[in-house]
């Protein structure tokens, strides 16, 4: 299969249109299959990576507008490989624990739309093909809050829209730059990042460049000050669109920064280390004292996942290949465990139509399986070890501690305030007395919800026990990124910084 | 030899995994049995493993496979077997072992029976992980592994609701669950940063290799090292300011109270400092802090016990300052004998902690000593083992606490350190009487209990003749002291002691002895006698102030939730509703509201009055007009 | 000696006369003959120009402009014929249907 890759963006896309024809009634069976398939796709896209290549691989190239060097140009490496997986994954999960939802239809065909913008976001090289997928994607977002979700859901989704889309434009217009710069410079017109990537900006245009590209990234990721859609879309949207927004879109930025901002602009990128960790530091202390004083059990992990997104892209900025795996690594991570607990809040959502943790307590004692699963991902999201959220974190700190100790110090102060907003939340909703006359009556997870929850946390521990399988690829084609950084970068204080592994320089 | 490590490590895992499938089911009595066998098998390995280590010298490497490859760092699950680590495997199975077999006697009549048992395996397993691992990262999961299972068994009884502070000074069992692992976390932080310190300056984490290193290292990153590392034992050993959580652990059961929070996890911080004893001896001001530290927990912490009225609060004091005893003996450089003490205090401590569960068991979860006395007739058994424990504990000869406690009060008079040592010696004189205190007011004294309508009795045989061995090792354990040395020696630094201090020694030990005895005759005196003299409360001395200072526990609790927790509390707050909501989130909704309503504004200039529109394009004509003339005048 | 400023200046104080009537105006009939007015000062200015450089140009473009009024006025006529028949009125305040 040369075209694994187009089949795996296009796939969803086309069942999707062709689920208009299928019956209501067996629709989500109809969904869960086809992304069944895509998401074994994307395994075998796995199974057939070579893990010794550290570049694209499965590459597709056809040429658009050849004038203007647009290209359909797809591609996959260590780095985009395990967040497509991730993407289809999620997904199929998040459609497997969908419960009674009006519209169903609608629904499975919108996330079906949904999945092709995402794993077409991840996996294009040209840069018109990936905006094109970058700001596709909102679409079935705004649908998805704006049909499905709370009494705000007009308010969010189109301050979710509007908000991303302004970002999107500025960044759209550094893309065009680059590709005018890449003209002046060569001659031809080219979209493809891997062309842009061999050339040598000055470090004034590359600052320019790395801030448009930033606030594109930063508002979806989002960096802090520019969260606050977070807390309204995550607030309104139905279980659905937040399990997908926390554990897919939200990494888009953090990929973009990867895949654009480090590569192209080196210098800028050292230059931007100080301010980008002082905000990534307040990004995870501010909001995880917001998360704390929250009383709706979904803000909580909404805010929290700001926090957690503080940590990666402090990773990303460590210029040395343990805090950027780490970092990648923090992206599956959060994405399966803030997946999973929002998947949680929705369940116990659709029993007690509330979310106040006020509302609740004691719930251990009517479900113990919701309250075990619950526990699990709670440990998981705090970093314990053995766990999927340690190595991330752990790596992620290690990295950055020979950027700046201080300032690790005080991004490893998420370990600390994670476990107070997280404890509070299982101290609250699940210990203490059963007091309240209506959750005595609740019933525990049933089947369809405990085996969606349940591949979750498998995953969990196993790639908390054993990452390897996942990290090597990671690993691999960030420690090339960093000698292609290296190589680039045009100031001697970059090159100082970015620090080239020891096992790549005795490669060499 | 190298399937027995693993049979070591991984049978409280299996135990624990096999309780866990029974976790929701009703109570099965052969789950604990299983449960203890699979404990068993794990001690006969560990013993064996001692055996084995023994005879040979030679310690046992293995590499189970790899966990974490990134950029240079390379973390394997490797586990090694020698003096230090059999030691610790040793004592932490076999006492665990026992707590498993007492807790199916003490736990008979709880419905979460199996899930307790799940949890206290998991327990076991981390801690073997713990003590077990070859390098700083496998160290910090056990580390982790072990505050997790205490969180879950703290707050074993989730289900109790909070209570004022004036009522219970825990406020509930989750309550005290979140405080320890909140308060683990902050020094888990330190530890990390220590990893992180001596990652970058050797460029690996496995013991051996780091300490190689040692020695080309600067002086400076050696010492940021050691504190960040001590950091972290200060919080898992509970060492001031961060022992605020040990005392409240004693929510939990009290099988947990023995095996968690007095013989194994809480002394992983003694551990550490042991474990990396050449950094610690490369930075003597750092070992020095951690010896007056261990000082002044040893002497602060026995000055709460002398007036608390909760049995296991007592017990729990006393656990803290023997922590203190340990860290002072490892900061002065005595590193086997804060070893020794560390395995002496564990069997007579888990003893102590099972004693004092028996007669919890028998008040019906009652604690409060004032409302006990006489017991001593009801449950001869455990009066036996508590009085025991106590005199060990109080260190007299010839039990194991005399040999172990002694040598380190003789260690901080060889090192000159004579402040250290008068504190330690005073200190104690307190351990004898407050340790006297609970046994006389308990099992002595004026039966206290009848009329408040307890009928107590004696726990079940068998839970007895299960601690029989943590009181048979309570009692031998110093005898063989010297054996011990020549073993533990060929990995750890020997001590010895200057010939003055030899000269001196037996004044010395008569000097402590004296000081335990008097603490012991004064227990008796105030406590447990009968009649007209027995011990009445006495107002005067509960209104004085150093009473209330010591019942508050130097009121650190309230500082801590004046100062860190309300504070945090509020600023959270403002941070949600007031910044967060009222700047950030209104600077955007502002510049969304300016754009509409500059846009709303300029809708009434379409008046539809083609006359109006007309004067607009007249002033907009007037406007261009002046721009160009003035640009025109500029150019 | 009557020079070029003299007709410019008539030529502006008509064209002001004409702006004034189309911004106070409110009759759409005035209107109409104020842009005619306007119009015609523009002409008085381009014959003007045209006659001081001695360019024909100038002069064309009069009658080009005298052309399109011509034009202008017919159908503009016609649309004022319409909107007073449809509104009885071509009062410019009455006529404000494009309220925005």
């Amino acid at each position: 299969m040369d075209n694994i890759l187009s089949v795996l963006v296009f796939f969803p896309a086309v069942a999707g249109l062709l689920g208009f024809v299928v019956d209501q009634k067996s629709i989500k069976a109809y969904g869960l299959t086809v992304a069944t398939i895509e998401f074994l796709l994307s395994l075998w896209l796995w199974f057939s990576f070579d893990m010794g290549n550290s570049g694209m691989q499965f590459v597709e190239l056809v040429p658009i507008i050849p004038d203007m060097g647009v290209s359909y140009y797809l591609g996959v490496d260590g780095i985009s490989l395990f967040i497509v997986i991730m993407s289809t994954l999620m997904t199929l999960l998040g459609m497997a624990s969908m419960g009674e939802t009006k519209d169903i239809k609608n629904m499975i065909i919108t996330l079906l739309f949904l999945e092709m913008t995402m794993v077409g976001v991840f996996v294009a090289l040209d840069a018109i093909i990936f905006y094109l997928f970058w700001e596709l994607s909102l679409v079935p977002m705004l649908y998805i809050i704006g049909a499905w979700g709370g009494n705000l859901r007009i308010y969010a989704s189109i301050k979710f829209f509007l908000y991303t889309f302004t970002g999107s434009l500025i960044m759209l217009v550094g893309m065009l730059f680059v590709a005018y710069t890449y003209h002046n410079l060569t001659g031809v017109w080219s979209f493809a990042i891997t062309d842009w990537y061999s050339i040598v900006l000055p470090v004034s245009y590359q600052m320019w460049l790395f801030a448009a590209f930033f606030i594109g990234f930063a508002i979806k990721v989002p960096m802090f000050p520019f969260h606050t859609w977070i807390p309204y879309a995550h607030g309104q949207a139905p279980t659905i669109g937040s399990v997908i927004l926390a554990a897919v879109l939200l990494k888009m930025g953090t990929y973009g920064f990867v895949r654009f901002s480090l590569p192209m602009f080196p210098d800028a990128s050292v230059m931007a280390i100080t301010p980008i960790a002082i905000i990534s530091i307040i990004m995870i202390i501010y909001t995880a004292m917001i998360a704390y004083a929250q009383k709706d059990m979904k803000q909580v992990i909404a805010y929290s996942s700001v926090s957690h997104m503080g940590i990666i892209m402090l990773g990303l900025f460590a210029m040395n290949a343990e805090g950027i795996s780490g970092s990648v690594f923090q992206m599956l991570s959060h994405g399966i465990v803030s997946g999973a607990l929002f998947m949680l809040v929705g369940m116990i959502y659709d029993r007690r139509h509330t979310k106040l943790l006020s509302e609740f307590g004691g719930l251990t004692a009517v479900m113990p399986k919701f309250a075990i699963i619950f526990g699990i991902m709670l440990m998981a999201s705090v970093g314990l070890p053995l766990t999927i959220g340690f190595v991330g974190e752990f790596l992620v700190l290690l990295g950055f501690y020979n950027v700046s100790p201080f300032m690790t110090i005080l991004a490893g102060t998420s370990i600390i305030v994670g476990a107070i907003y997280m404890l509070r939340v299982m101290k609250l909703a699940f210990f203490g007395p059963l007091n309240n006359e209506e959750n005595k009556k609740l019933k525990d997870l049933n089947a369809r919800e405990t085996w969606s929850l349940i591949p979750l946390v498998m995953i969990v521990v196993w790639l908390g026990v054993y990452p390897k399988p996942v990290l090597t690829p990671i690993d691999n084609s960030v420690k090339s990124l960093l000698t292609f950084m290296d190589k680039k970068a045009i100031t001697q204080e970059a090159k100082d910084m970015i620090r080239v592994s020891k096992s790549t320089k005795e490669a060499k | 030899m190298e399937n027995l490590v693993y049979i070591a490590l991984f049978a409280p895992f299996v135990s624990s995994l096999f309780a866990a499938l029974f976790g929701m089911t009703e109570r099965k009595v052969w789950i604990g049995i299983v449960a203890s066998i699979l404990l068993g098998i794990s001690w006969i390995s560990s013993v064996t493993l001692a055996y084995h280590i023994y005879i040979t010298g030679e310690p046992i490497h293995v590499t189970m496979m790899d966990w974490i490859n990134a950029g240079d760092i390379h973390i394997p699950f490797g586990f090694v077997v020698d003096q230090v680590s059999v030691t610790m495997m040793s004592v932490v199975t076999t006492v665990s072992t026992v707590v498993h077999i007492y807790a199916i006697g003490y736990m008979d009549h709880d419905k979460s029976f199996n899930r307790f048992f799940s949890y206290l395996s998991a327990f076991v397993f981390s801690m073997m992980i713990l003590v077990m691992s070859d390098n700083f990262a496998g160290l910090f999961i056990g580390w982790e592994g072990v505050g997790v299972c205490s969180w879950l068994l703290i707050g074993f009884w989730y289900h109790k609701e909070d209570l004022p502070r004036e009522q219970n000074p825990s406020i509930s069992p989750s309550w005290a669950a979140n405080e320890a692992f909140i308060v683990n976390r902050i020094a888990d932080l330190g530890m990390l940063v220590g990893i992180f310190v001596i990652y970058w300056n050797t460029g690996t984490l496995q013991y051996d290799e780091v300490f190689a290193q040692l020695p080309n290292l600067s002086p400076h990153i050696l010492t940021i090292a050691a504190i960040a590392l001590f950091i972290g034992a200060m919080g898992k050993s509970a060492q001031f300011p961060l022992h605020t959580w040990l005392t409240d652990a004693m929510e939990g059961p009290t099988p947990v109270s023995a095996l968690i929070h007095a013989a194994t996890m809480v002394t992983a911080g003694v551990f550490l400092v042991i474990r990396a004893n050449p950094l610690f001896a490369m930075t003597p001001d750092v070992s020095f802090f951690i010896a007056s530290l261990g000082t002044f927990v040893a002497f602060y912490a026995a000055s709460m016990a002398l007036v608390e009225r909760d049995l296991k609060r007592i017990i729990a004091y006393s656990t803290l300052s023997q922590l203190g005893y340990m860290f002072a003996a490892a900061g002065l450089g005595a590193y086997w004998i804060a070893l020794f003490h560390l395995a002496a205090h564990a069997f007579f401590k888990a003893l102590l902690f099972l004693g004092a569960g028996n007669v919890m068991h028998a008040m019906h979860d009652e604690l409060d000593v004032f409302k006990m006395g006489e017991l001593r007739k009801k449950m001869k058994g455990t009066w036996i083992y508590m009085t025991l424990a106590s005199l060990a504990l109080g260190g007299l000869p010839p039990l194991a606490g005399y040999w172990s406690k002694d040598a380190i009060i003789e260690t901080a008079f060889n090192e000159h350190t004579y402040f250290l040592w008068f504190i330690l010696v005073v200190t104690a004189g307190m351990t004898a009487f407050y340790s006297f205190r609970q046994i006389f007011l308990t099992f002595h004294g004026e039966d206290r209990h009848t009329a408040l309508g307890f009928h107590p009795h004696e726990m079940y045989k068998f839970v007895l003749v299960a601690m029989s061995p943590l009181a048979v090792l309570a009692v031998i354990t110093g005898w063989f002291m010297k054996d011990y040395e020549e073993f533990i020696t060929e990995l750890l630094p020997a001590y010895e002691m200057s010939e003055h201090t030899h000269h001196l020694t037996a004044y010395l030990g008569l000097i402590v002895l004296a000081f335990a005895i008097s603490g012991i005759v004064l227990a008796y005196f105030k406590y447990a006698r009968t009649g007209k003299n027995a011990f009445k409360q006495d107002a005067n001395v509960e209104q004085g102030f150093i009473f209330k200072l010591l019942k508050n526990q130097y009121y650190v609790p309230a500082i801590y939730e004046r100062f860190i927790t309300e504070p945090y509390k509020v600023i959270s707050g403002i941070l949600w509703t007031s910044v967060d909501v009222k700047i950030v989130d209104a600077t955007v909704d502002g510049i969304a509201k300016f754009l509409y309503t500059s846009g709303d504004k300029t809708r009434s200039m379409q008046t539809g009055n083609l006359s109006n529109y007309l004067n607009w394009m007249a002033v907009g004509g007037v406007i261009l007009l002046v721009v160009a003339v003035i640009s025109a005048m500029i150019a | 000696m009557i020079g070029l400023s003299h007709y410019l200046i008539v030529s502006a104080i008509i064209f002001s006369i004409g702006l004034v009537g189309v911004l106070r105006r409110r009759n759409l009939l005035m209107l109409f003959f104020a842009t005619e007015v306007m119009l015609n000062a523009v002409n008085i200015a381009f014959a003007a120009i045209s006659h001081y450089y001695n360019d024909l140009t100038g002069q064309m473009f009069a009658f080009f402009i005298i052309a399109i009024a011509a034009s202008e006025v017919a159908v503009g006529l016609g649309i004022l014929i319409v909107l007073f028949k449809r509104y009885g009125s071509l009062d410019l305040d009455e006529l404000s249907s494009m309220r925005g």
